[in-house]
């Protein structure tokens, strides 16, 4: 059996290396708005881990309540808004570029899941924030939920969906970005189709 | 074998001759970092964030005393949507959509008669003495005779009148639940029974307030003025509470499914549209993996598009040769 310490240690090698996070060089095709999008979606959930940790640290009441933290508040709904909109860009780009190819299918599918875990880490912060829309949809999904068996995601109770928006899902949610991101750096972005008209009709299916 | 006829599919599939430019990866984070919190920040001074005023236990015991004495009296007969949900909260039969649903049992039991009504009753006869000998009444009564007051006052609510606030009942005979629902009533208007509903007495803090939101969960809220536009059936979750403001738009596909008449109309609308709305995403999720869909792109042509300056430096087609496994770590 190999030796998994060896193994580990050439692996992080890459992972960890500063070469992989901050190249001086790209690929001539990735340059351009097309190219900001994955990495406008990655600040947008920057923003919102820093709005958030600003609004934790003074909790629910206050951004109820004070203008201040009502701003922050303001600054965490716009975020979600920025990081959906340039995540949905992105993954039409990187559709549109069949951006699987070349042994890129892991990277797809680790976006996929950020996509689908986005969306409980979102909705938990809607039913949080005290006014009509979270009355409204704590009530209204439950239903969805309890008819899943998955009862025991208690929309009702704010100090459960306050874990989960807080520690549980964004924690899941920033793993699996970070492994996206991973595989992005050490694949690198995928290169077009040939230019070449298309000869291979069937093979590799 | 299979390998090497992989990696060519491969490489023919993916171009190979492309350059490697010098480029400032560190100025493109920061300055797509800086977009945003411009394009946050401004967002927020312009329109600061959608908080529309909640449908409070208060201001609907105040504004619809009739109403509100009917869910009273549903959640006290069992008749009510949460008295008779089934699981999670109790042995109802009216809201079990999946065997799953009564597999997995009760999770939050709740008694809608005690825990909606009696129990906060009980709390608010400690300041009322006199709501005593009707609690006691009504608790020492048969589940017959409980029912024929309920049922009669059913029928009085449906005639009952609102003068100036106070519920005006046809003359009957409703043993103590006339006086019962008075009395939630008038909790209710006090802007006490939040605090009644989510009562615990083991614990300080109050992080659970199922019960609170539950009680106006049925009619209240469904036929709120403020909530017509966020229903199931008009596109719901995709809409905000308050016009002009951005909702959970991402969430059209599920809620568009959840439009399907035969979703709509089936027994487990609410299940069928979540699994239809996965099904959909594990289709994305996959797409490598299927073929002729994963080829589709090339044929749709956008790439043209998106790589315009490349294929306009290289018009020729493959012109490098096959480097084997690619440039990593670009």
């Amino acid at each position: 059996m190999a030796n998994w310490t060896e193994a580990s240690k050439q692996r992080l090698q890459i992972v960890l290396s500063a070469d992989t996070w901050l190249p001086t060089e790209l690929p001539e095709y990735a340059r351009g708005f097309m190219y900001m999008l994955g990495s406008l979606t990655a600040s947008s959930f920057v923003v919102l881990v820093l709005s958030g940790i600003l609004l934790a640290m003074n909790g629910p009441t206050s951004w109820s309540y004070n203008g201040a933290m009502r701003f922050v508040a303001a600054t965490h709904f716009w975020g979600v808004q920025a990081f959906f909109f340039f995540m949905m860009l992105h993954l039409w780009r990187v559709f549109f570029s069949g951006a699987w190819r070349g042994g890129r299918g892991l990277t797809w599918l680790l976006g996929a899941i950020a996509f689908l875990m986005a969306i409980p880490t979102a909705f938990t912060g809607f039913l949080i924030n005290g006014d009509l829309y979270s009355q409204w949809n704590a009530v209204q999904a439950k239903d969805g939920l309890n008819a899943l068996g998955l009862g025991w995601v208690n929309l009702t109770d704010a100090g459960q969906m306050f874990g989960m928006h807080v520690v549980v899902l964004p924690l899941i949610l920033a793993i699996i970005i970070g492994l996206h991101l991973t595989l992005v750096r050490v694949k690198s972005v995928v290169p077009p189709y040939p230019s070449a008209p298309i000869l291979d009709e069937g093979q590799g299916e | 074998m299979k390998g090497k006829v992989n990696s060519l599919s491969q490489a023919r599939d993916v171009a190979q001759d492309y350059r490697l430019v010098p480029e400032d990866f560190m100025k493109h984070l920061l300055l797509t970092l800086g977009i945003v919190a411009a394009m946050v920040l401004i967002a927020s001074f312009l329109f600061g964030v959608p908080e529309k005023q909640p449908l409070t236990i208060k201001a609907y015991a105040t504004q619809h005393p009739v109403a509100f004495e009917q869910v009273a009296l549903r959640a006290l007969d069992g008749q009510g949507q949460l008295a008779n949900y089934g699981p999670p909260y109790n042995h109802g039969t009216g809201s079990v959509q999946t065997s799953i649903q009564s597999v997995v049992g009760i999770l939050h039991p709740i008694n809608a008669a005690q825990d909606f009504i009696l129990r906060p009753l009980s709390m608010a006869a400690a300041i009322n003495p006199a709501l005593r000998p009707s609690l006691k009444a009504f608790a020492s009564a048969s589940a017959a005779q409980q029912a024929r007051w309920e049922a009669a006052a059913t029928t009085a609510l449906a005639r009952a009148s609102d003068h100036n606030g106070a519920v005006v009942w046809p003359a009957g005979s409703y043993g103590p639940v006339r006086t019962l629902l008075a009395a939630t009533l008038s909790l209710g208007r006090s802007g006490l029974m939040y605090g009644a509903l989510t009562r615990d007495g083991a614990v300080v803090d109050r992080f659970d307030n199922q019960n609170a939101l539950l009680f106006l969960q049925g009619s209240p809220l469904q036929t709120d003025p403020a909530t017509q536009s966020l229903q199931g059936s008009a596109w719901g979750i995709i809409h905000p509470a308050i016009n002009g403001y951005p909702g959970a738009w991402w969430m059209t596909v599920p809620t568009w499914i959840y439009q399907w008449p035969f979703v709509a109309n089936s027994a487990a609308p609410d299940a069928l549209a979540l699994i239809l709305g996965f099904v959909v995403w594990v289709l994305l999720a996959i797409t490598p993996w299927i073929p002729g869909w994963r080829r589709l792109p090339r044929y749709l042509g956008v790439h043209r598009l998106i790589w315009q300056n490349y294929y306009h430096d290289h018009p020729g087609g493959q012109a490098g040769a096959i480097r084997g496994e690619g440039v990593h770590h670009a």
